[in-house]
């Protein structure tokens, strides 16, 4: 089993769900005994969640999406099915 | 093979989280629209080579990043390595402390979310280097992975990791001084409840 400095190396690939199975599964045992590096990863996992949510939210421009249609319509392609830009 | 009388309809969906990647990488509505219109264009000029049933998000993000990189790289300030290098690892959690007592909040932990405005988190991203932020930008935010964001940046993967690991603990740094601004700018006092501040936010 990993030991601390071993476990947190590999947070961020553990994270990003990058490791190996059993390299996952070596790391969760770790975790699972021992609550120094457990909050460690639940905060980076948290906040890996909220940089994600918060980075996320744009409103488009009004008439963006009809401008893209038009856009593409210009280049050949026949019209896809309306969107309503109050949808998104 | 794919039919491009579908690219629109198979690419539009996508066109949401286009446009916020567009705004992280070029920072500004006008030229995020740009970037994000002469995607869908390469895109559907060049739908033929795009193979049915793989990832369409991935194959999008991809055009975008190229463009991205070919039209505003050369604009882009270079990034100072050493400063980024000696900001410590999980530098955020370290530091919960120091926030915990100008929040006067028992439980930053748990509070992440509403400790961090949108705005901040967008700028903490946005002011990193070109070089952290299209990694972090890939991995954080759009979920890709490591292979997928190598790819697209045209990197190796080692490269994709230890940049995303300066980019996050820069970008921890940054939120962290955000932070430490906005609560000591407000001059909080122990009685004050934090939802009563959030509208700063």
């Amino acid at each position: 089993m990993p030991d601390c400095e071993e476990t947190l190396r590999e947070l961020d690939s553990f994270l990003d769900d990058e490791l190996s199975e059993a390299g996952h599964d070596a790391i969760r045992q770790h975790l699972g005994g021992c609550p120094d590096c457990l909050g460690a990863f639940d905060f980076h996992a948290e906040l890996k969640a909220v940089i994600a949510e918060k980075c996320q939210r744009d409103e488009m421009p009004s008439g963006l999406l009809s401008r893209l249609e038009q856009c593409l319509e210009s280049e050949g392609l026949p019209s896809a099915a309306p969107v309503d830009d109050r949808t998104v | 093979m794919a039919d491009p009388a579908t690219f629109a309809e198979q690419a539009m969906p996508f066109a949401g989280q286009l446009y916020s990647g567009a705004m992280r990488m070029t920072r500004n509505p006008a030229d995020a629209e740009d970037l994000l219109q002469e995607t869908m264009l390469r895109g559907f000029r060049g739908f033929e080579s795009f193979t049915e049933g793989t990832n369409l998000r991935a194959w999008l993000f991809r055009i975008m990043t190229n463009l991205y990189i070919n039209r505003y790289r050369a604009k882009q300030r270079q990034p100072v390595l050493s400063d980024i290098d000696d900001v410590e690892s999980m530098y955020l959690y370290r530091h919960l402390g120091d926030l915990d007592a100008v929040f006067a909040s028992r439980s930053a932990e748990d509070q992440l979310i509403d400790m961090f405005p949108d705005d901040e988190v967008k700028a903490a991203l946005e002011e990193l280097p070109e070089i952290y932020r299209l990694p972090v930008l890939l991995a954080d935010v759009q979920g890709f992975h490591y292979r997928e964001i190598a790819e697209m940046l045209d990197i190796p993967i080692g490269t994709v990791m230890s940049r995303l690991h300066r980019g996050r603990k820069r970008m921890q740094q940054a939120l962290y001084e955000y932070a430490m601004a906005r609560g000591l700018t407000t001059a909080p006092s122990a009685d004050t409840p934090r939802e009563a501040r959030s509208n700063d936010a």
